[in-house]
């Protein structure tokens, strides 16, 4: 089976003053179909630059990114651009909802900027939203919307596409535990669906949601292991954080 | 595609969040495009309405006036094609309505000429079956309220009355717009007027010569001069009746000109400013759509299309109410295609252009949303030291720093509002001018207010002594207005000798002196630019066949005739043209009111005197009050537009500190006072440097103005202080208020500590 993604040597290295400051350095990364990593390391280990690394949010320095089996470390802006709008979706811990638009249409943009029609991108904001009993909020601003609620649309828009990943960069950072469980409730359940996930966190219950942790320090992976899962079942163990 | 439906949903929902700003920018460069259409209108040609008058009437380019039928071939000179009349004219009045307007009675056949017919816009032309029957010229009608088939009575220099009927109404392109052009023009049959005014020694003969090389009308009518002499009355030429019928167009196109160029400029940079600052408020949204998909090129073109759209809209509706006004005042035909055109597509270029540079800027953001954006953080600037040392309160020290943390925003608004200041100043300055015209007419060479012909049945003398009894009369000046013929000239030029050398009448001299002795002169602008020559040079003309020399010793502010009018003593005259005196003008004491003198006059000599009151140049230029107040109206919304946008970007970076500026104690009120402050300081420097700008410049600008249309220099008016105070405060107070609303709802709001 192929890699869904695949880095190799990655390097970032910001050369925003005298000094150049390595925040990745040399990560070798292989994420298979449907499997759920989740990136774990103190604050400035660089867990976030290698995620937007990974998107084409951010340029590497050096190394390969391979997505879907086809090299994207090469692409220009643009390119990653276009690719994102089919293969990537995005959380972002400040949920990063286009302030202007309704909720509905920052859940329709997506699959509108991919090519659907407006009757498809509505038919799916539609399901979506309803998945995560959001339909009645379609026309409010996202202002007027809770922490949790909004962190809900993001996922909703990241997913509009299907994408073959999901990037999430500490998608909870900013909720309270409540709105916490519900977000993880959702991801674990796109998981189930065969979601492959890559997330972010400093938090090591919220980590223990998926199925292969990586440990970064200092710009390098210093573990990276399956997670057991207990026989219980997945639910009870979201629910136990509270 | 895809991305156009997406995309266009991400405009119209910005666009929907700042309906006002948008709205306001609209407004504002469509304002801009109105006046700059008006102004191109108004200063092209094609507005002129001489063009389409002497095509239509076949006109002649140069006519002259003699005292009996010139007897010498005219047509023969080389260049002259053909020739119209000669036609006997004889000067009546015309009373009409109580009112005695000058006309000139002209004697034309009941079959028009083929060379300078007039063109029948109602009614019908002059025909034998109806001898009593007048053609009059439009302006004249209009002047005179005529409509055809009304009386029309008219009174020889005898003093005999006839009354005519009108018959039709025509146009003529052979002299200017009554009353601006004076005597009116009506047409007889000869018949009649060998009745009206059988004394052919009272009346004279008009010839006109079309040419066939208008650039050949110097040329001709200097050959004129030589072979007519003594019989030449006057001569003027197709360029002066065509000045004549545009002056107060090109002047309101001037100043429409004016404030369109600048305002354009200040509108771009509104533009520009607005988009700027909408980018940077949404660098996170952007950043946002990146992360979905936009490429780099997608976002900037996103950008320019949003705010492009509204600048074009702008264009848009400006065009059309900009070419509507013009088709409704001047007529559909008079709005010409090629600089309209030129207007759009210039101001739709500097509109692309102005928000180009911030939507490549928007396009340039990197895609990673959550990373805050923070204005530079600059050191405290040297006004806020300055502030700190003299122990201001803490929200001015804060407020202070803030002005000028980003500073390229920072002078955009201070200019974007120190221009459209700048402008309303030059404005209030014309504003102020014509204040001082209908205020203190002396100072524009209208000393008298009133002027006393005698008519029929009194001698001179007496209606003198009529005029020196009135109570309300302060002086009496004996004039006379005669034309003379300069050397090497085309045309006439009037020569008002009024007064005498000794006693002078007061005219408003800018530079060097009054004339103080016989052959001595002043002149208007008009007439040293004619001319070519300065103060103390001596100048020969010919008045009726006797030479005039005089030697000019001051120029005049001159209102009549583009300033083409040498002043001087009536004893400078030839005694045949000067006694009796045609007319006196009549100065009145402070505060009398000239329609009451007027009356009284009439009513002393039983009717029988001709009593005109001086027209204010003020009066006809009324309409520049209205265009002024347009302006103004338009150079507020663009400084409104640089207002929201410095509001909201002070807001913006401020949201952050808000929550901090609490915790560290700061009242809700010193919260609002700081941010006030950040774009009050900003709006204060803008409106003060715009005013001081303003003020400098306003006098030049209009004496320039004066210079060029022959008035002269020295009319020029600075608006006062107490105006000027005025209306700095109103823009600074109005500022204040519109940043004070945001500013308000920011400090009142509980304000968490939220990201950017």
């Amino acid at each position: 089976m192929n890699a869904v993604l695949k880095a190799v040597n990655l390097v970032k290295i910001y050369q925003d003053g005298a000094v150049p400051v390595p925040a990745v350095r040399g990560v070798d990364l292989q994420v298979e179909p449907g499997e759920f990593v989740a990136i774990m390391g103190p604050s400035g280990s660089g867990k976030s630059t290698l995620v937007h690394m990974l998107g084409g949010l951010d340029t590497r320095t050096s190394g390969e990114i391979w997505l879907d089996g086809k090299r994207a470390d090469t692409l220009s802006e643009s390119a990653w651009a276009l690719l994102r709008r089919k293969k990537i979706g995005f959380v972002f811990q400040f949920f990063n909802l286009v302030t202007n638009m309704t909720v509905g249409d920052n859940v329709e943009l997506p699959a509108l900027l991919a090519g659907a029609s407006p009757k498809v991108a509505r038919e799916r904001r539609e399901s979506l939203l309803a998945a995560l009993n959001l339909t009645d909020r379609a026309d409010a601003a996202p202002a007027q919307l809770s922490g949790g609620e909004q962190q809900r649309v993001a996922l909703a828009r990241a997913l509009a596409n299907q994408p073959s990943l999901l990037l999430a960069d500490e998608p909870t950072g900013n909720l309270d535990s409540r709105n916490t469980r519900d977000v993880l409730r959702l991801l674990s359940e796109v998981h189930k669906e065969g979601q492959t996930i890559i997330m972010v966190t400093h938090d090591a219950r919220v980590a223990s949601l998926a199925d292969r942790l990586v440990s970064l320090f200092d710009g390098e992976i210093v573990d990276d292991g399956r997670i057991a899962r207990r026989r219980t079942g997945t639910a009870g163990e979201v629910i136990d954080l509270r | 595609m895809s991305t156009a439906l997406a995309g266009s949903r991400w405009i119209k929902a910005d666009l929907r969040a700042r309906k006002g700003q948008a709205a306001l920018t609209v407004l504002a460069v469509a304002g801009i495009v109105a006046a700059l259409i008006t102004a191109a209108t108004l200063l092209e040609d094609g507005t002129n309405p001489w063009r389409s008058l002497f095509a239509q009437t076949d006109g002649a380019h140069v006519w002259l006036y003699t005292k009996n039928s010139p007897r010498v071939a005219l047509n023969g000179i080389d260049g002259v094609t053909r020739t119209a009349g000669p036609y006997r004219s004889a000067p009546v009045t015309v009373a009409q309505g109580g009112k005695k307007e000058p006309a000139a009675l002209r004697a034309m056949p009941a079959t028009p000429p083929t060379v300078a017919h007039p063109v029948v816009a109602e009614g019908k032309w002059l025909d034998v079956a109806q001898p009593d029957g007048v053609v009059v010229e439009r302006t004249f009608a209009t002047a005179l309220r005529l409509r055809v088939g009304a009386s029309f009575t008219v009174i020889a220099l005898s003093g005999e009355r006839h009354t005519l009927y009108v018959r039709g109404i025509a146009d003529s392109a052979e002299q200017g717009f009554y009353p601006q052009w004076t005597p009116g023009l009506a047409y007889v049959l000869p018949a009649m007027l060998d009745r009206v005014e059988p004394m052919l020694g009272r009346s004279e003969w008009v010839t006109g010569l079309r040419l066939a090389d208008p650039d050949a009308t110097q040329v001709v009518s200097q050959r004129v001069v030589v072979m007519l002499e003594d019989e030449l009355q006057r001569v003027y030429t197709w360029r002066e009746v065509r000045a004549a019928m545009e002056l107060d167009n090109r002047l309101l196109g001037t100043l429409l000109a004016l404030f369109g160029v600048v305002g354009l400029v200040a509108a771009a940079l509104a533009l520009a400013n607005a988009a700027g600052g909408r980018v940077l408020g949404q660098l996170r949204d952007l950043a946002t759509l990146k992360s979905m998909g936009f490429t780099k090129g997608q976002i900037a073109l996103l950008l320019l299309v949003e705010h492009g759209a509204l600048g074009l809209l702008g264009v848009a509706l400006g065009a059309v109410a900009g070419w509507g006004v013009m088709a409704l005042v001047l007529g559909a035909t008079s709005v010409a295609p090629i600089p309209v055109l030129a207007i759009i597509g210039g101001t739709a270029l500097v509109v692309l252009a102005a928000v180009g540079l911030p939507a490549w800027r928007g396009g340039r953001t990197p895609p990673i949303p959550d990373v805050p954006s923070a204005p530079p953080r600059g050191h405290l600037s040297r006004l806020a030291r300055l502030a700190l040392l003299v122990r201001l309160p803490p929200a001015l020290v804060l407020g202070t720093r803030d002005a000028f943390t980003r500073r390229v925003p920072a002078f955009l608004t201070a200019f974007g509002l120190a221009v459209p200041m700048m402008m309303t100043t030059i404005g209030l300055g014309v504003w102020a001018t014509l204040d001082d015209f209908a205020d203190h007419p002396e100072q524009v060479g209208q000393h008298a207010s009133l002027y006393v012909r005698p008519g029929k049945l009194l001698e001179a003398a007496d209606a003198k002594r009529i005029a020196e009894q009135d109570r309300d009369v302060a002086a009496v000046y004996p004039g006379t207005d005669v034309n003379a013929l300069a050397p090497g000239e085309a045309r006439s030029v009037r020569v008002r000798a009024i007064g005498s050398s000794t006693a002078p009448y007061p005219f408003s001299v800018v530079e060097g002196r009054m004339y103080g002795r016989q052959g001595e002169a002043v002149a208007g602008q008009g007439l040293l630019d004619l001319l070519g020559v300065k103060i103390g040079d001596r100048v020969r003309l010919t008045v009726g066949g006797t030479p005039l020399i005089v030697r000019i010793v001051g120029r005049t502010v001159e209102p009549d005739q583009d300033g083409v009018v040498l002043s001087v003593g009536l004893d400078s005259l030839a005694a045949k043209d000067a006694v009796p005196p045609e007319f006196y003008a009549l100065a009145l004491k402070p505060g009398a009111d000239q329609a009451e003198v007027r009356g009284r006059l009439m009513a002393e000599s039983a009717e029988s005197l001709d009593v005109q009151a001086a027209v204010n140049p003020a009066d006809r230029l009324s309409i520049i009050r209205v265009v002024i107040v347009a302006l103004i109206a338009v150079l507020t919304l663009i400084g409104l537009a640089n207002l929201l946008t410095a509001s909201a970007l002070g807001l913006r970076d401020h949201a952050f500190d808000l929550a901090v500026l609490k915790a560290m104690g700061l009242t809700p009120r010193q919260v609002m006072a700081t941010l006030v402050m950040g774009t009050g300081l900003l709006v204060v420097l803008g409106v003060g440097v715009g005013a001081a700008v303003g003020m400098s410049v306003v006098t030049g600008l209009i004496d320039l103005q004066g210079h060029t249309s022959g008035v002269g220099a020295g009319i020029g008016r600075a608006p006062s202080a107490l105006t000027l105070a005025i209306a700095v405060v109103t823009a600074v107070g109005t500022a204040l208020a519109v940043a004070l609303i945001p500013a308000r709802r920011a400090a009142r709001a509980q304000v968490p500590v939220t990201s950017r």
